[in-house]
């Protein structure tokens, strides 16, 4: 009787150690660095997936339209700009009709103004639609950005009704072009 | 005299290797506590996220961890967990913490854990908590074959993805994870 009244509290005691160990956690850590290198970027998109050109009245009005887009632009912290142009890299077809490079007359020009919401300044003035060259639509500064939604831009055009143009319908084919740096 | 002198070297020979076949055996008790592991291997190559085009696309990189963990029979668990414990910096770029639109997210998937499972879905990392990598269940153990894993040491891969906002302003930005392994 007194050998189990000396063992039971060893005998507790070693249970009690025993559980500790058991249900300890057992742990290690380690860390990484996590980097990335934001640099300047831009992109956009065309809001409407056509536009047409309509003449109002039955007398020889200019055809017009607008083009919408949205875009997006990042651009560096010191030093940075960067512009959104556009070009008309497929003429009118079929032949017989308008045409940027070879127009029936001087006259006849596809033309067009800006409007550009910020951070994007619009072009100035009334701009002619070129197949040779790019000509602007919008600048940025340094250090300039959109939101995560974007900003809007739209080109309102403007195309000759020359009477000379024979009936038909003609397509043309303009691309847009946005940079950063 | 000669006879009585032979009979005690005869005795004394016959005593000596007696004696020397003399032993003593003695026992000593080797005991191992096997105790629960979590070991996780620091990972010193820094993760780069970059993106595959010029489009505002999310940036994207993905690390192997290596991890050796030993779990208890019948209750034992373990996990590896992830925090942000330094957020990104400097100022103006990415934030885990306080992103500049609603919509940036600094997120992960799991796949390939060679013991335990990985983190299911799209995890989304935190400054403020501990997210799941890899749960690890019972009576589990790394290397050496059945019942325990036969890679050794056991790995997982995490792929990271971070919005591209174009709020960032351009520049290069660090943060820190911790990652953290436990076992019971």
């Amino acid at each position: 009787m007194t050998n189990v009244l000396k063992t039971a509290p060893l005998l507790a005691l070693a249970l009690l150690l025993t559980a500790s160990t058991a249900h300890a956690q057992y742990g290690d850590t380690g860390t990484t660095t996590v980097s990335v290198t934001i640099g300047p970027q831009a992109g956009l998109t065309i809001t409407n997936s056509s536009t047409p050109l309509t003449a109002g009245g039955s007398n020889f009005n200019l055809f017009s339209g607008s083009t919408g887009l949205t875009y997006f632009v990042r651009t560096t912290t010191t030093g940075g700009g960067g512009s959104i142009t556009l070009k008309v890299t497929s003429d009118f077809s079929p032949s017989g009709g308008p045409s940027v490079a070879s127009p029936l007359t001087p006259a006849d020009a596809l033309s067009y103004t800006c409007i550009v919401a910020s951070p994007g300044t619009a072009c100035t003035g009334t701009q002619t639609a070129s197949t040779s060259s790019q000509t602007n639509l919008a600048s940025f500064g340094t250090n300039v950005h959109t939101t995560s939604s974007g900003s809007t831009a739209s080109v309102d055009w403007t195309l000759a009704n020359d009477p000379s143009y024979r009936t038909g319908t003609y397509n043309a084919t303009i691309t847009f072009t946005i940079s950063a740096s | 005299m000669l006879c009585l002198g032979l009979l005690k070297l005869g005795v004394a020979l016959l005593l000596v290797p007696t004696c020397c076949r003399a032993q003593n055996t003695t026992t000593q008790s080797l005991q191992a506590d096997i105790v629960p592991l979590g070991a996780l291997f620091t990972q010193s190559t820094p993760v780069t996220l970059t993106k595959s085009n010029t489009n505002f696309n999310s940036f994207v990189g993905t690390l192997t961890l290596s991890y050796r963990a030993r779990t208890s029979q019948w209750w034992g668990q373990g996990a590896i967990t992830l925090k942000a414990t330094t957020d990104f910096a400097p100022a103006g770029g990415p934030s885990i913490a306080n992103p500049p639109s609603q919509g940036d997210t600094f997120t992960y998937t799991c796949g390939g854990a060679t013991l335990g499972a990985s983190c299911s879905g799209t995890q989304t990392v935190s400054t403020t908590a501990a997210t799941n990598v890899v749960t690890i269940g019972a009576s589990a153990c790394t290397g050496g074959g059945a019942p325990c894993s036969s890679a050794n040491p056991n790995t997982a891969n995490v792929s990271f993805t971070l919005t591209d906002d174009p709020n960032y302003k351009t520049g290069s930005y660090s943060a820190t994870l911790t990652w953290t392994i436990s076992a019971s």
